[in-house]
Parts: structure tokens; C-alpha cells; sequence
């Protein structure tokens, strides 16, 4: 394995600034409709919690224990070499799925379907085929990220009551599809999720492709000290948040999460969320968000 | 990565202030002859980026939210509504984990670190009006439960509209039941309680403060930033404050601080009596002579309340003056006071007692070891001392009329960070002195931006209590009728 000079990707600015572009981007300013989701989803209520980037790379870590997802991020999309570009284009995508109009949201999931469909290959540890545009596939990287909205949300978030999960899993069945999943193969409940990620289980292992990108994402090398020190809290949270399977198959440990620990968590994220605010075009992306909102608890 | 280490952090702007804000490194104080401190325009890079992550971030609160009004048209104040915090969840979430304290920490940062622009000065100064306002419902809720019931019926007249925000609250203006014209400045619901709990993450603060203010004692400035916004989650303490100056200065001819309505004051409510003039912006089409006037009555007012009431009204922020013409100025906002006991104020007296009029540098040196701005036996010649030392004296060191300029508070901003003077190396700001930078990084900096004339001299010494000159300009004549009936009160009973 190749690590690319560290002074090419590793920078938490190009992570903040892009994710922040990522993100504005997603965000239309005079949208022609209330896109898949709307302003009085419970979608967009948890878009906009603070606790986003913890939530993204729980979900990571749990998407990569796939070993034939794993296999296709790691022989094609070439994160090594930009690895930020791919964590924003990531973020841009779910935003548009989130945010956008109809159209957007459908040309975004469109152009993933047609990248999908060159991702093909043989994953080296199972000696299995894969094809990126496998439904099967699919449904454990839709899975793994809802799941983690949830959990991180309600471990270090605000609350969520658990008919507001239940609606976000039934909500979020709809980018599912877009990405080429039938309906009928998505969970659209908590307990649901929970007994597919179970059933999907004994196919799940950390292969070294996971290790080593994952152990990237944890501590990416040539990370400034003072960045290091925020990530390290972000990853806390992350490995924190995992199911106790999923962290020893990774070979980790985390002290658990005391009340106290908890709020230095929240606390760093705040500050953390006060610099995204401060990206051009985030405050007003979050507002446009907010008012529609607002707008339609009005008229409900 | 050596790429965070240089300028870039400023170039990079934001990005630079996640690093900067959470640097963990620690900051090394010299000793007595020893260990220099090898990282300090390191650091002090790193401080600049801090601020100017948190300007930039309040530049686009403040500049966004109208754009976004703007372009809605009609719709305007229902996107306002819209915006408004409805909840104390709403509080919460836009002031809570850290947000709030960053503010506060911005808005004390602008006085104690260097290399800030107008623009980001005037940008962090922005940064409390970047949260949106209550929604009148909240504002109102927040009236009941302090005075006991909704402001329509504690007062004749209630604007439910805010005029203005304050750093965890807003004004709203409202006429007593006996008739007068009054502000009354309500806090955020949950604000205190979350701002207290932010504050006891002592470990990130002093991260964040280390790169804030590389140049400072860290823990000290830590206690002090502390102290000071624990202190302004409780109103009833401004209150307090705001009446000892009111009274004061009660009958005085230029110096206008308005009375407390005291009936309508509780911890989370301050009514005071109504004021309105000029901005500070507005000063710059008057004529200089008026702002001369303005700046001669500023002037006053901050060192005869450090000499004679021995306090020390911390914001010399532009928003929180008002001006009326004929050197005529409303004070506002007591909420950053600080006190000081005759051994605080006394080696301040001495010093500049010693430099400007006994000509003395030994003795001079000497105050400044005693109130520990100078570590004793510095291998420093007192020469060296003085030299580096006086600029701060500069404006009053001759008996002479003098213009402020920015230059001038530029080069005290300069000197006070000097990392190549030797005698940095043994100079600190004692924790019971540090916000009295804010004369030589806020108000200088102020009369600068006025480009104000004046004899200084010959008004210091009108004010030093070791020399109580006689009156030297019209406003100094002006004064001696309230001299005469408010004397300078020594020790008096503090606030607190």
C-alpha cells in the first residue's frame, strides 16, 4: 500500500472547506419544489445537528466492514489520492439527496448509478465478485449511514423520541431507491434496521483494506497536532458510538461515555460547527433550511 | 506538517482557526534568566488566525441574515420571525456548546491580542448582534417570569420589536407605568446556565485561549475571562455597577450614564432609562472639533472612574457609547466592570507618577516589579526598561497638544507584543490588570479612529490623584462645579 505525500491530502483544511462547498452546494437557493424529503421531515430536523461528523464517520466505519463495498471504494474511487475530495463528494451527494429539488436530488443519484455500473471487480479476501451496482451492496451502505444518524444522534446529540427514528428510517427508504434499491428491500423501521444490520452480520469482517482506511480516517498521517486534537474527539465519538462487534472486529477500544465525557464531545463539536458556520454560504444554506422549516410548522 | 506553522494559517482563514482554536501545545513562560520562549511568533500567528476565524464567522452572521431579508421582500419580517429564536432549545443550540463562549472569547480577544485589523475589530464587535433575535413571545416569556408578569401589563407601553441586540439578550424599549421612557435589555432564557457549564470545560478553554492569547499568562487570563462572563450572566451585578456610575457622574456636564429602574431590574432583566444619539460610525462626517470634544469627554470618563471611583468599565466598544455633540456622551453597558482595591490601583499611580512627573526611573521600575508587570531582577537594564516601557506613556509623558492616530494605537499594540524586546521576555500582565489593556488596545485605538487632539498631559494630571491640576480645558472648567459635589470618594464601599 501506497500513502500519497502527506502534505497532499491531510489537511483539515481542505476537509472543512470542501465539506462546507459540499454542503452549500446541496442546498438550493430558490427551489422549484420541497425535493424527496421537505422542510417538515424529520430528515431535515437531524441534517442539521452537530453531531454530523461523527455521525459520518461512524457510518464509514460501518459501511467499510462490508468487505465487497470495502472492495469497491478501495479499487476504484481512488481515495488515497484525494481522499478529502472523496469524503466531499460523499457529503455533497447526501446533501442534494437531502436538500435538493426532485430533479437535482434524481440527476445526483442518476450520475452514482452510472459510476456504479464500471465498479465491478473480485474482492481479494472473500475471492468474491462484486458489482457496485448490487442492490445487496447498496442496502448495507444505505443502512449503515441511517443507522448511525440515529445512534450517534442519540448518544451525543439532542434527543430523538423514537417515533421521530422510526419516521427518519421510513423517510429515508426514498434515497434507497434513488440509488437503485427496491422498496420493498428497505427497512422503514428501528426495529427493522436492527434486524437487517443483525441478519447482515456474519458476512461482515474488517478486511486490511478496512483496517488501512479506516486507520487513515482515525489518524490521518501528517495531520496538524492542533487538528489531531479535535479528531480525536470526532473519532471517539465514532468508535465510541459502534456496536461492540463491530469495534472488536476493528480491534478497538474506547472508554466508555461518561455524562462528563459527553458534553467535552458536544462542546468540541460546537466549536468545530461555529468554524463550518463560518465557511462562505453555510450560514445562509442554514437559514434557507430554517425558514422553510419554520414556514411549514406554520402551516401545519 | 510545518504548512499550519507559518502565515498560511491566516491565509487559509477558517480552516486555520479549527487548528489554532483547539492547540493544545503549551506555552512557555520564561523565568529569571532562563528558558526563552521559543515558539512566540509561532504563536502569535496562530492567535491571529483564532480571531479571524471567529470574525470571519461573525462578519457572515452579521452580513447574511439582511441579504437573506433583503431578497425576500415582502416576505421580509416573516423570514425574521422565521429566524427568531422561538424556544430555549433554539437558545441552546445557536448559543450552547461553546458557541456563546467563542463570542465572548472574541469579544475579549479584540482587546488583548495583536495584529487586528479595523475590519476584523469591527467585524468581531458584530459578532454578539450575529444571533437572531427572541421572537416577541420568548422576549415576553422571559419578562413573566422574571417581574412576575407579561410586559403588557408591567409596563404602559411595550415594543415587542428588539432594538438592539446585547451579547446574550436584547433591548426592547418600553414606557413605565409612571411614564418613563425606558430599555429594558432581556437575557436568553437558559443562556446562563449554559454559558456556566461551557465555562467549566476549563481544559478546552485554556486550548482555545492559548492560541488566542499567546502572549499571556494563560491561566490567568482564563481565571479572568471566567470571573468577568460569570459575572455578566447575572444582571443584577451590571445593575449595580451601571447605578454606581450613574451616580457619580449624576449632574456631570459631558458624562451621561443612564439610572437604573430598579423595581423592573432582577437577574435576567435590566430596565434603565431610555437614551438615544449618534453611533460611533456617525462621528466620522462631524466636525473634528466635536470629536475632539467626544473623545476629550472618553477620556475623562475612563481614568477619572479608574482614579476616583477606582473601577473600570471593561468594553471600550464603539456601539456602547452615544454621542449628542458638544463632547455630550451616554455610557452604556456595565455588564464587563472591574473593581480595584487601593493596593491594585496604587503601584499604577506610582508608575506613571514616576515615569511622566518625578522623572524617576529606578523608582519607576520599581512599581512595575511591585505590581508585577516586571519579574524582579530582570537582567535588564532600567535604560532598557524605560525605553521599551514608555511608549505606553507616550501621550502623556509631555504637556503638549497631541492627535491620537492609528499609527500611534497601532505601534502600542505593536510594542505590547514585541517578541524581539528582551523585556517581553520578562514582562506578563498580572491576572488583576489584564483588563486594563483594553485602555492601551481598545481605547487608544478608539481616540485613534478620531484622530482627536488634545492637551493629554494637562487632562492626566487634572485627573492624577498625585497632582489634581487645576482645570486646563473648557470641559475641565465645566467640571468643577460636580467636582465640587461628588470628591473623589477614596475607598468606597464595592459593588459585589
Amino acid at each position: 500500500m501506497t500513502i500519497p505525500d502527506a502534505g497532499q491530502y491531510a489537511t483539515a483544511a481542505g476537509l472543512i472547506e470542501r465539506s462546507a462547498a459540499a454542503y452549500v452546494s446541496g442546498v438550493p437557493e430558490h427551489p422549484a419544489d420541497d425535493g424527496f424529503f421537505g422542510p417538515a421531515s424529520v430528515t431535515w430536523k437531524i441534517s442539521g445537528d452537530l453531531t454530523g461528523p461523527v455521525a459520518g464517520l461512524r457510518s464509514l466505519m460501518m459501511q467499510a466492514l462490508h468487505p465487497l463495498a470495502m472492495a469497491g471504494v478501495d479499487q476504484h474511487s481512488g481515495w488515497r489520492e484525494d481522499p478529502v475530495g472523496r469524503l466531499a463528494a460523499t457529503s455533497a451527494y447526501v446533501t442534494t439527496i437531502s436538500f435538493g429539488e426532485q430533479a437535482a436530488a434524481e440527476r445526483a443519484a442518476a450520475r452514482v448509478r452510472r459510476i456504479h455500473t464500471r465498479v465491478t471487480g473480485v474482492d481479494e479476501v472473500t475471492g468474491r465478485r462484486y458489482e457496485a451496482g448490487d442492490p445487496a451492496l447498496l442496502l448495507w451502505v444505505h443502512a449503515a449511514l441511517v443507522e448511525s444518524a440515529v445512534v450517534v444522534r442519540r448518544l451525543l446529540g439532542t434527543p430523538l423520541p423514537a417515533q421521530d427514528a422510526d419516521r427518519y428510517v421510513a423517510e429515508m427508504v426514498v434515497a434507497a431507491e434513488l440509488v437503485g434499491v427496491p422498496a420493498g428491500m428497505v427497512p422503514a423501521s428501528m426495529a427493522a434496521l436492527d434486524a437487517y444490520i443483525e441478519s447482515v452480520r456474519p458476512e461482515l469482517r474488517c478486511t486490511p483494506a478496512a483496517a488501512e482506511s479506516m486507520a487513515y480516517l482515525l489518524d490521518p498521517p501528517g495531520l496538524d497536532e492542533e487538528i489531531a486534537d479535535i479528531w480525536q474527539d470526532v473519532r471517539y465519538g465514532a468508535v465510541v458510538s459502534l456496536p461492540d462487534w463491530a469495534r472488536e472486529m476493528y480491534g478497538y477500544t474506547a472508554q466508555p461515555l461518561t455524562p462528563a465525557r459527553r458534553e467535552e464531545i458536544r462542546q468540541v463539536l460546537g466549536v468545530l460547527d461555529a468554524v463550518f458556520i463560518g465557511e462562505p454560504g453555510v450560514l445562509e444554506a442554514r437559514q434557507r433550511v430554517t425558514a422553510l422549516m419554520r414556514a411549514a410548522e406554520r402551516r401545519a | 506538517m510545518k504548512r499550519l506553522l507559518t502565515g498560511t494559517v491566516v491565509a487559509v482563514g477558517a480552516t486555520g482557526v479549527a487548528a489554532a482554536v483547539l492547540l493544545r501545545r503549551r506555552a512557555r513562560r520564561a523565568g529569571p534568566g532562563g528558558n526563552l520562549p521559543q515558539h512566540r511568533n509561532l504563536r502569535l500567528s496562530r492567535g491571529l488566525a483564532t480571531i479571524q476565524l471567529v470574525a470571519r464567522g461573525g462578519a457572515r452572521y452579521a452580513s447574511s441574515a439582511p441579504r437573506l431579508f433583503a431578497a425576500a421582500g415582502e416576505h421580509r419580517q416573516q423570514l425574521r420571525n422565521d429566524l427568531a429564536l422561538q424556544t430555549a432549545e433554539d437558545v441552546a443550540s445557536t448559543l450552547g456548546t461553546m458557541k456563546g463562549v467563542l463570542m465572548k472569547l472574541g469579544q475579549m480577544a479584540s482587546y488583548i491580542d495583536n495584529g487586528l485589523s479595523p475590519s476584523v475589530r469591527r467585524t468581531l464587535s458584530r459578532l454578539q448582534d450575529s444571533v437572531p433575535p427572541m421572537t416577541p413571545e420568548l422576549a415576553a416569556s422571559v419578562i413573566e417570569e422574571e417581574l412576575g408578569a407579561p410586559p403588557e401589563q408591567v409596563f404602559a407601553s411595550w415594543d415587542p420589536e428588539p432594538i438592539a441586540a446585547a451579547s446574550i439578550g436584547q433591548v426592547h424599549r418600553a414606557i413605565t407605568r409612571d411614564g418613563r421612557a425606558v430599555a429594558v435589555k432581556v437575557q436568553y432564557p437558559g443562556i446562563a446556565e449554559t454559558i456556566a457549564a461551557d465555562l467549566g470545560n476549563v481544559a478546552l478553554l485554556r486550548r482555545m485561549l492559548k492560541v488566542t492569547a499567546p502572549s499571556q499568562d494563560v491561566d490567568a487570563l482564563l481565571d479572568e475571562l471566567r470571573e468577568r462572563v460569570l459575572e455578566e450572566l447575572d444582571y443584577r451585578r451590571e445593575a449595580d455597577n451601571q447605578r454606581l456610575f450613574a451616580d457619580y457622574y449624576d449632574g456631570h456636564p459631558t458624562i451621561v450614564v443612564p439610572a437604573i429602574v430598579g423595581e423592573l431590574s432582577t437577574r435576567r432583566v435590566i430596565t434603565s432609562e431610555l437614551a438615544d444619539g449618534a453611533r460611533f460610525a456617525d462621528l466620522a462626517d462631524w466636525p473634528q472639533s466635536e470629536r475632539d470634544l467626544a473623545a476629550e469627554t472618553i477620556y475623562r470618563f475612563v481614568f477619572r472612574s479608574l482614579y476616583e471611583l477606582h473601577a473600570f468599565n471593561g468594553d471600550p466598544h464603539p456601539g456602547n457609547y452615544l454621542f449628542h455633540g458638544g463632547g455630550r456622551v451616554t455610557f452604556l453597558d456595565f455588564g464587563l466592570v472591574r473593581h480595584f482595591t487601593d493596593t491594585e490601583l496604587e503601584p499604577l499611580k506610582q508608575m506613571a507618577r514616576y515615569l511622566c512627573v518625578e522623572h524617576d526611573p529606578e523608582m519607576f521600575r520599581r512599581n512595575l516589579e511591585k505590581a508585577g508587570f516586571l519579574l524582579a531582577d530582570a537582567p535588564l537594564s532600567t535604560d532598557q526598561i524605560v525605553e521599551h516601557m514608555a511608549l505606553f506613556y507616550d501621550t502623556v509623558r509631555e504637556s503638549r497638544p497631541l492627535t491620537m492616530t492609528g499609527d500611534y494605537s497601532s505601534a502600542v499594540v505593536r510594542r505590547f507584543f514585541d517578541v524581539r524586546s528582551p523585556v517581553t521576555t520578562y514582562a506578563q500582565i498580572p491576572r488583576s490588570y489584564v483588563i486594563l489593556q483594553r485602555i492601551n488596545l481598545g481605547l487608544f485605538g478608539l481616540l485613534g479612529e478620531l484622530t482627536a487632539t488634545a492637551n493629554w498631559r494637562a487632562i492626566a494630571e487634572e485627573i492624577w490623584p498625585f497632582v489634581l491640576g487645576p482645570p486646563t480645558t473648557p470641559m475641565g472648567e465645566a467640571e468643577l462645579s460636580w467636582r465640587a459635589r461628588h470628591p473623589a470618594p477614596g475607598t468606597h464601599d464595592r459593588v459585589g
